[in-house]
């Protein structure tokens, strides 16, 4: 639903705009594509020195055995056939990756913004309320880590509570089938974190939008549909985007918390690696791991830049 | 999902009433307005999401006794405010950690401010051949799990001679990051370009669109990068942990979780000091979010996204 | 509001640039490693622990340099749950420690060339690692050699609550006490829901103990698997019958239930089991209190009498530059002239036997009340030596994958260990 504002109105004697690149392009457009680039050499710059290297070693080390120690010996795609044939737990931990990621991106995008929304209105303190929803994500892992084992015991306070309503509260962490839930649960209570950028963005709407809804009579849930939340979607996209990586990617609360267990129920991709990298010293194994885990990513990312198009409003063209 | 309002009126430049004024100034929009419901969903949320905070200040005012038999409680009973002191009087250099963090942090949110700002607004407004893949080659960046880039990039950190300095930490961040880059770009497709057509045509060219009336205009965006920056440095120990090797270069995330950790396999760390470390990690950044607010929720800024079509 | 006003003038934006850089550039300056420089004489040694670890060593690296000025050595404390990664990570890199700390994953690093075989410099100072360190002497070696000499070496004992046996009208526990004569004390000594009469053996010291002394043994001398034999399953099924058949032992559920991180020391410190066995190092926290009246004596027999030791030992990396030096420094740290400090500072035991039988490790001047501190010494007579082979992480995670549901009481001990030996067959390849 993209509004589109060409140049080419304003510019009459100009071939109309192509939407891919044509050999012969306008003194103009070749300028912007340098300055393009330009702009973003910051990025490009860091990028050639800090992380392409890396990124290429990890691939060619993913072609071998290595032990950090000694040479690294090439085994083809030895690592990688192994992965898929001979390894039960990488399955379960990716079954466990792709369970909780389906669960705790869409809960923290709901929650943000419904949070978001409430904070949006003149609410009496809302300085305080607001600092009190981002506070989780300000308080390091080592704290909250020790916090939630206690609040998760079989007889803790989540449980106690669960049992006012009846209900016979699991081990949670301890027991397998519930250990997935309660990290779920911990990735919840983070969920003041997509509200910042939500909020941001909200603030910017004008308010002449909502001012012209009241006129024309529109409730507050209509106003929410047709006004807040087209002009947020391009943030609710980001943080779609980010948390699906940053959900495939969880290390450090499984590190610290789980372990991975009991018994590999909450184990997941990136500590499997991390434990055969660092644990086992089969680096070549660990990074066969990191690239089939960054083409599961990058495949449902381009699966959510394709259907974007359909619920993301921009302002302007993304040219 | 387009806009059904559009008045005419709203076209010219408004000045706007900022939202966020104490009410009395006028009608409250219905939108806007708070009705009981939501101060009381706001206090249960609030509530929740703040008991484990309240039991960290518990913790953290406990005596060592309690530590050692593992009996605290969730509202402090005890109020040991001596533990702060002896924090700073044991045998690490708590002090020398703070400042390393600032210094640390410091210069990452400078770095990442400027780069973002330019690298994310020339995807969102700049056009050229092969930008879309440049996009996915940025995005990809973020999809490698760090433990696996970890050791190629020591190594690389080696060659340069850079080990046990600060500069593996803050360098990379003058250089600007995937998340940092998509959330302005995501930011600044959200504002008309109008504007932008006028201004080329007065000659502005692209450097002076991007200061002059792009910049301004993501002001809040940047306020939210310079947070995050913020509290990402400020509690990353990961990087510290493999870079640096003398004590005294250390930053107080590293420091804590030195606290946090003992010799021997089942003692129980002293965690009346994890959490005062944590607290000392966790309030400079409360205070920094609170104050932040202002710049980014309350700048109302008007002009671009008054176009409407 | 200003903002709308400001122009970023294009000065001003490329003087914050070259501020910024200008700071970095003097960080570089002030931050910089001083190179590999000091000459040749500088040593880098790893250890990981906390601040109690880092104070010992470093008062021991003091007494160091003091006997051979010659020597600047420095220390570095890792995290202990970082240690492995980040020594990796600088052998990896090039710039593997001096003197680095090695446990049982010493044969991980030896088995792939990371640490210096001692053998001659262990010919060449005269050293004899039996009448220093008598039964663990050699116990960091990997296919004949040696490649760590033992730095702090104490037996598992049995820490237990004085004032609860003596009003429950139980006799002092000996090195001569049954399984049997442990658990009628554990159950005189048990109050449900209340207290228990020992921590347990969940831990893999403890129950290997138990196997141990039930005649058994995980790994054989030849390095091979043996988990699934008969002693050990019926070790492994007794501690499994402490907790759930005769409830004298708290479960992984009545843990989680008594706190964060909670095991056997801390509940063992709160008088919630009345006997605990582990290492050395709750003495020095337990000497400063006075909730819980304690003592300790070496631990019950089986069929024989074994107990596990906890320890380190102290190994060269082989990106050391002077090898005879470092080994001069673990000569000295490991002599009697250094491991008096291991105890005085409250950190250990000290491997060196003679330190051990010596009234400095007795009694030494930190214990107010008189303590069985002979324990030690004499279980270290029947400490039996674990097999420490190259693949011992993965051996470890199988163990802890594969004993969830048994110490869960939700499996019996020969099903769980006749997986668990299956998988170990994989892992440890035949010689």
């Amino acid at each position: 639903m993209a509004t589109s504002l060409s140049p080419s109105a304003t510019k009459p004697t100009e071939p109309p705009a192509p939407a891919a690149p044509v050999r012969r392009m306008s003194t103009s457009r070749k300028r912007e594509a340098r300055y393009f680039y330009l702009f973003i050499s910051p990025w490009i710059v860091g990028f050639l020195a800090f992380m392409l290297g890396p990124m290429i070693a990890s691939v060619y080390y993913s072609l071998t055995d290595w032990d950090t120690f000694t040479p690294p010996t090439f085994v083809g795609i030895d690592n990688y056939v192994r992965l898929f044939t001979e390894d039960p737990i990488f399955w379960k931990a990716l079954g466990n990756t792709f369970y909780y990621a389906a669960i705790s991106v869409p809960l923290g995008l709901v929650l943000g913004l419904w949070l978001a929304h409430l904070l949006n209105k003149q609410v009496r303190a809302r300085k305080l309320f607001r600092t009190l929803i981002y506070l989780p994500t300000l308080v390091p892992l080592v704290a909250t880590a020790m916090i939630f084992q206690m609040v998760l015991a079989p007889d803790g306070p989540l449980n106690g509570l669960l049992g006012w309503f009846g209900i016979d509260g699991p081990a949670w962490l301890l027991d397998p089938d519930w250990v997935k839930p309660a990290l779920i649960l911990l990735s919840a209570w983070g969920a003041g974190g997509a509200t910042v950028l939500l909020l941001a963005t909200m603030k910017g709407i004008p308010n002449e939008f909502y001012e012209a809804a009241e006129i024309d009579g529109a409730g507050s849930a209509r106003q929410f549909r047709s006004i807040t939340f087209p002009q947020v979607t391009p943030i609710i996209f980001f943080n779609l985007i980010m948390g699906l990586i940053g959900a495939f990617q969880i290390f450090s609360q499984v590190y610290i918390l789980t372990s991975g267990g009991p018994n590999n129920a909450s184990q997941m991709v990136v500590p499997l690696l991390f434990n055969e990298a660092f644990s086992y010293y089969r680096m070549g194994y660990a990074s066969a791991i990191s690239w089939v885990l960054f083409v599961i990513i990058l495949l449902f990312t381009l699966v959510a830049f394709r259907t974007s198009r359909r619920w993301v409003f921009y302002e302007t063209a993304m040219r | 999902m387009a806009i059904t309002t559009t008045p005419a009126a709203v076209t010219a430049q408004t000045t706007r009433a900022p939202r966020d004024e104490p009410e009395g100034r006028g009608r409250t929009l219905r939108a806007f307005k708070a009705p009981p419901a939501t101060y009381a969903v706001l206090l249960i949320v609030s509530a929740i999401l703040f008991v484990p905070f309240v039991f960290v200040v518990s913790i953290a005012l406990s005596s060592d006794q309690t530590v050692n038999t593992n009996s605290f409680t969730v509202i402090p009973r005890e109020f040991e405010w001596g533990n702060f002191v002896r924090v700073f009087t044991s045998d690490l250099p708590m002090g020398r950690f703070v400042v390393n963090s600032c210094v640390i942090a410091f210069f990452a949110v400078i770095g990442q401010v400027i780069s973002s700002s330019l690298v994310g607004y020339a995807f969102a407004r700049l056009r050229a051949p092969g930008k879309n893949a440049v996009f996915l080659v940025v995005l990809a960046t973020m999809m490698i799990p760090a433990q696996i880039t970890m050791i190629p990039q020591f190594i690389l950190f080696k060659e340069l001679g850079w080990v046990n300095t600060f500069l593996p930490l803050i360098v990379p961040n003058f250089f600007s990051n995937a998340f940092n880059i998509f959330l302005v770009r995501q930011f600044v497709s959200r504002m008309s370009s109008e504007v932008d057509e006028a201004a080329m045509m007065d000659g502005l060219g692209f450097f002076g669109i991007y200061r002059r009336m792009i910049l301004p205009m993501m002001f809040p965006i940047l306020v939210a990068i310079g947070i995050f920056t913020l509290t990402a440095t400020w509690g990353d120990f990961m990087g510290p942990l493999i870079y640096l090797n003398d004590e005294s270069k250390m930053p107080l995330a590293l420091g804590v979780q030195y606290i946090a950790s003992t010799g021997q396999a089942l003692q129980a760390p002293p965690w009346n000091f994890v959490m005062v470390g944590s607290l000392l990690l966790t309030v400079p950044m409360i205070c920094v979010y609170y104050l932040g607010q202002k710049y980014l929720y309350e700048m109302n800024l008007s002009g671009g996204s008054a176009g409407v079509k | 509001m200003g903002i709308m006003d400001t122009n970023f003038s294009r000065r001003g934006f490329l003087t914050s640039t070259l501020v910024a850089a200008a700071g970095v550039i003097t960080l570089t300056a002030c931050g910089s490693d001083s190179g590999g420089g000091g000459g040749d004489s500088r040593l880098v040694m790893t250890v990981w622990g906390g601040e109690v670890d880092k104070a010992a060593y470093q008062a021991r690296i003091d007494a160091l340099v003091e006997a051979y000025p010659e020597m600047s050595v420095t220390l570095q404390l890792i995290l202990s749950d970082s240690y492995a990664q980040k020594v990796q990570t600088m052998i990896a890199g090039g710039s593997g420690p001096d003197i680095m700390q090695v446990a049982e994953n010493v044969n991980v690093y030896s088995s792939k060339n990371q640490l210096l075989p001692l053998d001659e410099h262990i010919a060449t100072a005269k050293l004899d690692l039996d009448s220093r360190f008598g039964p663990v002497g050699s116990v960091y070696s990997y296919e004949d050699t040696v490649y760590a000499i033992p730095d702090r070496s104490g037996a598992a004992i049995l820490y237990y609550n004085k004032g609860l046996f003596e009003s429950a009208g139980i006799s002092a526990p000996t090195a001569d006490w049954t399984w049997d004569d442990m658990l009628s004390a554990a159950q005189e000594l048990t109050v449900p829901g209340e207290r228990w009469g020992y921590a347990g053996a969940g831990w893999w010291p403890l129950w290997w103990s138990f196997a141990h002394q039930n005649g058994g043994a995980i790994i054989d001398e030849a390095g091979r698997p043996t988990a699934d034999s008969d002693a050990v399953v019926e070790a492994l099924q007794y501690c499994g019958d402490l907790v759930f058949k005769h409830k004298v032992v708290p479960s992984t559920i009545d843990y989680a239930n008594m706190g964060t991180d909670m095991g056997g020391d801390p509940a063992f410190a709160a008088g919630l089991v009345a006997m605990n066995t582990t290492g050395f190092w709750n003495v020095g926290s337990l000497a400063e209190q006075d909730t819980v009246e304690w003592d300790i004596a070496p631990m019950w027999r089986g069929k024989e009498q074994a107990v596990a030791t906890f320890g380190s030992g102290l190994a060269i990396s082989r990106t050391a530059k002077d090898p005879a030096l470092a080994f001069k420094a673990i000569d000295f740290l490991t002599s009697d002239k250094s491991q008096p400090l291991v105890i005085s500072m409250k950190q250990d035991v000290p491997a060196n036997v003679e330190v051990q039988q010596s009234d400095a490790f007795l009694s030494p001047s930190w214990m107010t009340d008189p303590v069985n501190m002979q324990a030690f010494p004499e279980s270290s007579s029947f400490a039996f030596k674990s097999t420490f082979i190259p693949q011992w992480n993965e051996m470890q995670q199988a163990f802890t994958d594969g004993l969830a549901d048994f110490w869960l009481g939700k499996q019996e001990a020969a099903p769980a260990l006749a997986t668990i030996q299956e998988r170990l067959e994989s892992i440890i390849p035949a010689k």
